[in-house]
């Protein structure tokens, strides 16, 4: 098992409750496995599976298929951007 | 030059910062500003105005990546003197400022295009989230599909 940062946004952060969280899990595994885990083990963590939910990796935009590795220092999870 | 700040900027200081001495031929800017955003529910309060603010948030490390990425390139794009993104976070009121994108070239095309560009890809590749609040009810933008669309123009 591995320990892998995770940290929440804007209405997806308020949604989840919390700006952080630590995940323990068996790496690699896609965008897509981790939040699957991810929404069950935090309070309303369906919010993390809506729609247009974007995900980064080490401050790059990943897709859902992008594999997270032991390399990863940290996962991110928002909502749309809205900035400018 | 990428700056995101909570702090309000000067426009002619920017524009300062723009210029190359004999190469600038042409500087284009924009400044992005907090608008009344409940344009389009009625409202009876005569001090709606000055109720109305906005909470930016950010993504400290990845928004300046995010910025870094679209000015590299707007800067393989077009021939480009300077490009100077500033954007503010934190708590801001109606007509405050938000955002300013100035770039300078050597001609007008490729600073107007560069421009227009930037901006293009800041609404919807940075990381940044806005929440409007009127009073006591608060609550996050969506993101706008047209802005999305907008990115077709530069493929």
């Amino acid at each position: 098992m591995t320990k892998v940062k995770v940290v929440f946004f804007a209405s997806l952060k308020e949604s989840v409750k919390c700006d952080a969280y630590t995940l323990e899990c068996d790496l690699p595994m896609s965008i897509a496995q981790l939040k699957t885990q991810l929404s069950s083990e935090l309070e309303n963590g369906q919010a993390l599976l809506e729609q247009g939910i974007q995900s980064s990796v080490d401050f790059e935009f990943t897709r859902d298929s992008d594999q997270v590795t032991e390399a990863v220092q940290e996962v991110a999870f928002f909502p749309p951007v809205t900035g400018g | 030059m990428i700056k995101v700040q909570e702090d309000d900027f000067s426009v002619d200081a920017l524009y300062q910062q723009l210029l190359k001495k004999n190469k600038t031929g042409a500087v284009a800017m924009f400044v992005g500003l907090v608008r009344q955003f409940a344009e389009d529910t009625p409202s009876t309060s005569k001090n709606q105005n000055e109720d109305c603010a906005f909470e930016l948030e950010h993504y400290p490390g990845m928004t300046e990546r995010n910025l870094q990425t679209i000015v590299d390139e707007a800067n393989a794009r077009w021939p480009l003197l300077e490009v100077v993104v500033v954007h503010r976070v934190g708590r801001l009121s109606i007509d405050d400022q938000i955002v300013f994108v100035g770039v300078s070239a050597g001609h007008r095309a490729e600073a107007f295009s560069a421009c227009d560009f930037i901006m293009d890809y800041l609404k919807s590749r940075a990381a940044f989230w806005k929440k409007e609040t009127q009073g006591s009810e608060s609550k996050w933008v969506e993101a706008n599909t047209k802005d999305e669309k907008s990115l077709e123009r530069w493929s």
